[in-house]
């Protein structure tokens, strides 16, 4: 290893005397990748429906839909949006905006759709 | 900068004894590991964990944290980007933890043969059972630790801002933070989790916000808009607007206001070279130098003729040598003599050295001897050089008669040539006659004269381009389509398409009813039709075009500002011309005015990113009804002591707009008081650490055997904050 490296000390040492067992055991090559339950196959394990409704949990605490009107505001420019194309589906707040709209290509479309989590996904 | 690394190792490991715990803040962007009982944590660093090869060994690496770029070149991190060990707020890579918890430990100094002290460490609301037991195990197994407590960091913060007197026994915590924000209220100073409310949106969906919506602005820039980049823009530039609504509008109207407000940030721009006109020297050397070149050229071809020409003089003496030796020969030797030389006959020997004689001339660049002129006077010569031609037929021999034939043709070509010259002159003569008529009227009013050639100009155009659609189909009249989104049927001009329909009526239409096909000659025309395109058409260019070429060059002429309109340019857009200009330094520079304040605004607005949940006003509202009982005097008690900590209060403007948020959702005249944490960053370690000097720790913490009594004991593990 370099000289530059050793002295500024950014690797994690393979072998560490405080550990019982070490990583390289514990994780041989190739075997952490999809090892790990995701946040949603963990709250799906944990039987949440068994448990009485008013002990809080993950899932309990997740707060709800809000009750304002929902805020529309142009996903271009910020403003505030009255209009829709309803070919793109993009929020616009007045004709300038709508030219500009009309000029971006299907897959920036779809990346500003995607900001709001409105984009067509195919799956 | 709140957010700052400190990853030198610590030295005095051994100093502390194995009572004093270890306390380590979690959170999702930022681990902080120190001491209990201190104020600050030893060691600080990004939550994140690289795994990449490095180059010189081929071995694969653990890099913890944020790093010096400038040494990341020894690694090949092209399969290997930063990652976190969360999802969302919870703990569920223990591999990468793994990896952190061990450059946490190495750099806090440890040596010893395990972690031989109690640690607390902070977790999130309602952690589920299965990430909590795998950090109790890793903890237990790995590292050997005695005593392991969990607790929550915007609890902590709390008691600790409670401990200093900024907060009450009752009351409510926001903490918005990197992945999530959370609502906990606080009742005797115990944390509710019942009434706790959590949304998932935190300072990683401003910066991503800003991220995307800055690479979607600047496209061209869009690769330096780097994660870290938009982190150091959104701490640096964000802030809260008290109303949107309002604050946009100042925006779109320009205001002087939100002009003071937008920020630019100035891209490094190079000028493109600016091209220097050549000097007078450089020009004349360049001539000089041209015309050395065409000197030599000239010498070269002059070299070339000479030769010819002396080689074809050469010829030349050769042939009338032999004309003269052939004069010498006797007539019966003639073809003996003749068939040496090559040549069959005497008149063909002459015809050779007459062309010989003529090209010499030509090389030599004198005239023809055929004399032009002779032609207008023919009339005379006709008789001498057409004789058979008032000859009648019946007097002429076979051979004559052929003769004769051959001169009316020769005549009749001629007399042609003549007609359609003269035609030409004359229209010469009309064109310049016309065109010193133009002349004349523009001297009179060139104004009035340009106006008229413009308009004439511009309805020829139209005309031209009406026939030109009316060919192709008339597919382009819009301009829209001219590149792209053609169909199959439009591709095809009018005549291409009646000739494609006769091709499909002859091949399908035949064996109906009676073939009566080719009992009239039209029939026939039909394979003329069918042969070809029709696209002679096309080449030869109808009056109009010639008209229009006619006219522009003439405004070309005298009409400085006339700018002739290529085919197909009409239709280009605006945004096909910018593209063309050369860049400027505006292009370079990034405007940053409304992103100011949209990006933080989506804390208030989670659906402005799609997240379908309430925001950071509307929880506490949401919180304080999840309380078991409408206690009119607990809400007003909890209300009037709120308090932000986490990452995300410190943008500007949080605390005003929180306070007006939650006044507009709560009763009327309730007290209201909105508070900051001393230090919204590093009061929860700070709270933790307070937590774990105190001489009771050890009955909050709990050890491996309570750990293997099983899951739902773990899950009913929690500890008692009022402690401090």
């Amino acid at each position: 290893m370099e000289a530059e490296l050793v002295e500024a000390d950014i690797v994690v040492p393979m072998k560490l005397s405080f550990k019982k067992i070490q990583a390289y055991e514990k994780y041989p090559k190739g075997q952490s990748r999809g090892r790990w339950k995701h946040l949603k196959q963990i709250l799906q394990a944990e039987n949440f429906q068994d448990y009485p409704p008013e002990e809080p949990n993950y899932m309990n605490i997740e707060s709800a839909p809000s009750t304002q009107p929902c805020k529309r505001i142009c996903d271009i420019t910020g403003y505030q949006a009255p209009y829709v194309d309803p070919r793109t589906n993009l929020r616009y707040a007045n004709a300038d905006v709508f030219k500009t709209l009309r000029s971006l290509s299907t897959e920036q479309v779809q990346q500003y759709l995607s900001i709001r989590n409105a984009a067509v996904v195919l799956k | 900068m709140p957010f700052v690394s400190k990853i030198r190792r610590q030295t005095d490991y051994n100093v502390f004894p194995s009572s004093v715990p270890i306390v380590i803040d979690n959170g999702a962007s930022y681990f902080r590991i120190g001491w209990a009982g201190e104020t600050e944590p030893r060691v600080i660093f990004r939550n994140i964990v690289q795994r990449p090869r490095h180059k010189a060994t081929g071995e694969t690496v653990t890099i913890v944290g944020d790093q010096d770029p400038a040494l990341m070149k020894y690694f090949d991190c092209t399969r290997s980007g930063p990652r976190s060990a969360f999802d969302s707020n919870v703990v569920y890579q223990f591999e990468i933890m793994e990896y952190i918890l061990d450059f946490a430990f190495d750099r806090l100094g440890a040596n010893g043969s395990v972690i031989d002290h109690p640690i607390l460490i902070t977790e999130c609301v309602c952690n589920p059972v299965q990430s909590r037991s795998k950090m109790a195990e890793l903890l237990f197994e790995t590292y050997g630790v005695p005593a392991v407590a969990f607790g929550v960091d915007a609890a902590f913060s709390y008691k600790y801002n409670q401990l200093h007197g900024i907060c009450k026994k009752d009351g409510i915590v926001i903490c918005p933070g990197f992945t999530t924000t959370h609502v906990i209220p606080f009742v005797d100073g115990e944390p509710v989790y019942k009434g706790s409310c959590r949304t998932n949106i935190g300072g990683y969906h401003v910066t991503d916000y800003l991220k995307q919506l800055l690479s979607l602005k600047y496209p061209f820039h869009s690769s330096r808009f780097t994660w870290e980049k938009a982190e150091d823009l959104k701490l640096e530039h964000c802030y809260i607007s008290p109303d949107y609504a309002s604050e946009v509008r100042k925006f779109q109207e320009g205001t002087k206001e939100a002009e003071e407000k937008t920020r630019y940030w100035q891209l490094p721009w190079i000028p493109p070279p600016i091209e220097v006109p050549p000097s007078e020297e450089e020009i004349a050397r360049k001539a000089a130098i041209r015309e050395k070149q065409g000197q030599r050229l000239r010498e070269m071809a002059e070299a070339k003729r000479s030769s010819k020409i002396n080689e074809m003089e050469n010829e030349l003496r050769s042939l009338h040598f032999l004309v003269n030796q052939l004069d010498q020969v006797e007539e019966d030797d003639i073809p003996s003599f003749l068939s040496d030389t090559g040549y069959a006959s005497r008149q063909e020997l002459e015809s050779t050295v007459s062309k010989v004689t003529q090209s010499l001339k030509k090389a030599r660049g004198e005239p023809k001897d055929e004399p032009e002129e002779s032609e207008e006077n023919n009339d005379s010569l006709n008789n001498e050089k057409y004789p058979l031609l008032n000859v009648p037929d019946n007097m002429l021999t076979p051979e004559q008669l052929k003769d004769k034939r051959r001169q009316i043709f020769l005549k009749t070509t001629t007399e042609g040539r003549l007609r359609a010259r003269q035609k030409r002159n004359e229209e010469e003569l009309e064109k310049e006659r016309r065109n010193q008529l133009e002349e004349e009227r523009r001297r009179e009013n060139p104004e009035f004269y340009l106006e008229e050639m413009r308009a004439q100009y511009k309805e020829v155009l139209e005309r031209v381009e009406q026939k030109k659609r009316l060919k192709t189909n008339g597919s382009s009249t819009n301009g829209n389509h001219k590149s792209g989104g053609v169909g199959r049927g439009e591709r095809l001009s009018a005549a291409q398409r009646e000739r494609m329909r006769l091709l499909t009526t002859a091949a399908f239409d035949r064996g109906k009813g009676e073939d009566t096909f080719g009992s009239r000659d039209e029939d026939w025309q039909l394979y003329k039709l069918m042969s070809k395109d029709h696209d002679e058409d096309d080449e030869r260019p109808d009056s109009d075009e010639a008209e229009l070429a006619r006219l522009s060059s003439r405004l070309q002429e005298i009409d400085p500002t006339f700018v002739q309109k290529a085919e197909g340019e009409s239709s280009q857009t605006s945004g096909e011309a910018q593209r063309a200009r050369p860049l400027t330094e505006e292009d370079y520079k990034i405007v940053i005015g409304i992103e100011r304040f949209r990006c933080p605004e989506i804390l208030f607005h989670p659906n402005l990113v799609g997240i379908d949940q309430v925001g950071l006003d509307e929880m506490s509202g949401a919180s304080i009804r999840r309380l078991p009982n409408g206690d009119r005097e607990l809400e007003e008690r909890l209300t009037s002591s709120i308090l932000m900590t986490g990452g995300c209060s410190l943008v500007p403007g949080m605390k005003e707009r929180l306070e007006s948020g939650i006044r507009m959702i709560r009763p009327c005249g309730s007290t209201i008081y909105v508070v900051g944490a001393m230090d919204p960053v590093l009061d929860a370690w700070r709270g933790a650490s307070a937590f774990a000097a105190d001489l009771n720790f050890l009955r909050n913490a709990f050890t491996k055997i309570d750990y293997e009594k099983g899951e739902d004991w773990l899950r009913r593990y929690h500890i008692r904050y009022n402690n401090l």
